[in-house]
């Protein structure tokens, strides 16, 4: 396979769910979560997809892990359409592709200690058959996410929130995958810990030449780890291009009104700092507005913006945003 | 301005399977009239604890307040019947919390939400508090409030609910309101408008604010004065200004530095504090920061430093080696 070919990549993706109209009623309706997203992801790159609650960016990742089932689009991985594959012949991909959690608490089994839950996919997916060898690849596999030994008699309850983040790392790492989805995996930690994991995850990316997808809502943490970023908004990418030039001259008013609202920690500076705050609230996917779906919010939204949906076009070389404004 | 709270020396244990914990340990701070005041920390670090201690909210058997004083207009608030603690919650101090949706009732009408503080704490008729009510939703930048007020909590989006927490809050005509991760819950976009109306409404009416927070962040631009909190105690106390710009309690410094910041070159690692925080059970003799700090000396292990003035203006740091922290500071500055 080519080398440079993309090791991910998603075509015109569409997910849409179907809500109410059921045993208790309710309107019946389509969520539209992700609505026609297409994004690529080179070998060892960090692609960071950010946007606030509601915007598709987690059900995004699920479609690519094939925990959702896409309503329509192609996700490519390493050449080979992962639409189109049965459960039998995704079984094999899967070990390819992790998942990090935000709460390790909830997709940690409070039953199994460490070890175990370490050990497990090792079993499952054949990896290490031997129990005896299992043990020692789970000592490396801890040792790696810069924890000891002893960790592996501990239930995940005996843990710090920072150590149980280690274990989730530890775990997708067990079975050598290619990409990790990283799902808002700082946001549940401390302060002091968010640091920690964000080095851990940089230095595994260095040592095994891993392939992040970092969705997260906080902009500072995506600046810091990706090479590119993505910004979702109800269900649709707004603004797409490398790290330097999304933050050094963002494109799109939603990407210039999330990065005003970040909070700096200096009193001094954000005395002096105009603040754009968003009107409103993000609408509803059941019922998106009509032509720009940000236009509602948008501080610069003009007669158009209303009629007609902006197509994701590059504006500067390498730099997509949808804004007809832009 | 005067004083409005007072906390001296404040105490509240818990009994849990591994121990006692002191979750506030000998904690004092104040909060004057119209001031917003920011208590900082990490989970664990004893932050909602006080505020729940302030209002009597520190559920017994396993939880109580073993010592301290809380002042509150003068009057010792932990010396209060529960019936004169009762005028006082919600009345003159009132609380928002982190997650809206679990402090309001899922099956009273956001109308009827409202109006109930009202007819208690202030003796009108129903159609008086219902006026008032409609006001309030007014005040706090939720329109059409007549249909709003007949409407139910699961109908109303995170932002909208939080809005509605401090339409509560403000039904009385508090002159405190505490809270808990007020903005923690919500988007990043939702989070600087709640916090825009929380600083404008606490402009506008004179209201004092505690803002318990995680993170420094949010309290940078709406902060008058900010005490960080570290395993039960305070260890740093100043105005917004004098702290961030010159932190001096190892912790402090680490907090600020551990996060990446959007004004700043992007940095090829961060800094982060190493370690875990403690486990309050076993806490020893000594600073409960030390086993994480970059400048710990003999003394951290042995014996835990007071609260101490540095420089003027209220700025106090418990530590041994607050004086030499600028020099360090200096230092790594320039080494990175």
């Amino acid at each position: 396979m080519n080398d440079d070919a993309p090791l991910l990549e998603v075509r015109n993706l569409v997910k849409h769910f179907h809500v109410g109209g059921g045993l208790f009623g309710g309107r019946a309706g389509v969520v539209r979560a992700v609505d026609d997203v297409s994004f690529s992801i080179r070998r060892g790159e960090t692609l960071g997809l950010v946007g606030e609650s509601g915007c598709g960016k987690t059900t995004t990742g699920r479609c690519i892990l094939q925990l959702e089932r896409p309503t329509s689009g192609q996700i490519v991985f390493e050449g080979r359409d992962l639409t189109t594959l049965g459960e039998d012949e995704l079984r094999p991909v899967r070990r390819k592709m992790q998942v990090i959690f935000q709460d390790p608490y909830s997709s940690l089994n409070p039953r199994m200690t460490v070890g175990q839950i370490i050990a497990e996919p090792l079993a499952v997916h054949g990896i290490v058959p031997d129990p005896a060898q299992r043990a020692g690849r789970v000592r490396e596999l801890l040792g790696h996410v810069g924890l000891l030994s002893q960790h592996a008699r501990r239930y995940p309850h005996q843990l710090s929130g920072g150590q149980r983040q280690r274990v989730g790392i530890a775990r997708a790492l067990a079975v050598e995958p290619k990409l990790i989805i990283c799902d808002e995996p700082v946001s549940a930690l401390d302060v002091s810990i968010q640091a920690q994991i964000i080095n851990l995850l940089e230095d595994l990316q260095a040592q095994f030449g891993l392939t992040y997808l970092f969705v997260a809502h906080d902009l500072s943490v995506v600046r810091h780890i990706s090479d590119r970023v993505a910004v979702m908004y109800l269900g649709k990418i707004v603004e797409i291009t490398d790290r330097k030039s999304l933050y050094d001259a963002p494109l799109h008013p939603y990407t210039k009104a999330l990065l005003s609202a970040v909070p700096i920690p200096d009193p001094a500076l954000e005395a002096q700092r105009e603040r754009v705050v968003l009107g409103g609230e993000v609408p509803s996917a059941l019922n998106p507005p009509t032509g720009c779906v940000f236009h509602p919010r948008c501080p610069i939204a003009v007669d158009r913006c209303r009629g007609e949906v902006p197509e994701l076009r590059e504006i500067r070389p390498g730099h997509r945003a949808a804004c007809i404004l832009a | 301005m005067g004083v409005l709270l007072e906390v001296e020396n404040l105490t509240t244990e818990f009994v849990t399977r591994g121990g006692v914990v002191r979750a506030a340990d000998g904690v004092s701070w104040d909060v004057g009239e119209g001031e917003t005041v920011a208590l900082v920390g990490e989970s664990g670090c004893g932050k909602s604890v006080s505020a729940l201690s302030i209002m009597r909210l520190v559920a017994p058997p396993a939880g109580r307040i073993v010592g301290g004083r809380v002042l509150f207009k003068g009057r010792d608030l932990l010396a209060l019947s529960d019936e004169a603690m009762r005028q006082i919650r919600g009345r003159e101090i009132a609380m928002i919390f982190q997650e809206p949706m679990t402090s309001l009732n899922p099956v009273l009408s956001i109308g009827r939400q409202l109006t109930e503080g009202l007819e208690i704490h202030l003796g009108i008729t129903p159609g008086e508090a219902r006026q008032r009510a409609g006001e309030l939703l007014a005040m706090v930048g939720i329109s059409d409030s007549e249909r709003r007020l007949g409407q139910y909590p699961h109908q109303f989006s995170g932002g909208m609910r939080q809005r509605m927490m401090i339409a509560m809050a403000l039904a009385c005509n508090p002159s405190l309101i505490l809270a808990d991760e007020p903005t923690t819950a919500l988007d990043v976009t939702i989070q600087a408008q709640i916090l825009e109306l929380m600083k404008d409404l606490s402009r506008r009416l004179g209201v004092a604010m505690l803002i318990i927070t995680h993170n420094l962040g949010v309290v940078a631009r709406y902060a008058d004065r900010v005490n960080v909190m570290y395993a039960g105690r305070i260890v740093e106390r100043g105005t917004a200004r004098e702290l961030y710009a010159n932190p001096r309690h190892p912790y402090t410094l680490g907090l600020l530095r551990s996060v990446p910041r959007l004004d700043e070159p992007r940095r090829a690692r961060l800094d982060p504090i190493e370690g875990q925080p403690p486990d309050l059970t076993r806490l020893g003799a000594g600073c409960a920061f030390a086993p994480r700090c970059a400048f710990q000396v003999e003394r951290c292990a042995v014996e835990r430093p007071r609260l101490v003035p540095i420089g003027g203006g209220g700025h106090v740091s418990a530590c041994w080696e607050a004086a030499n922290l600028d020099r360090a500071v200096a230092r790594s500055g320039a080494a990175t």
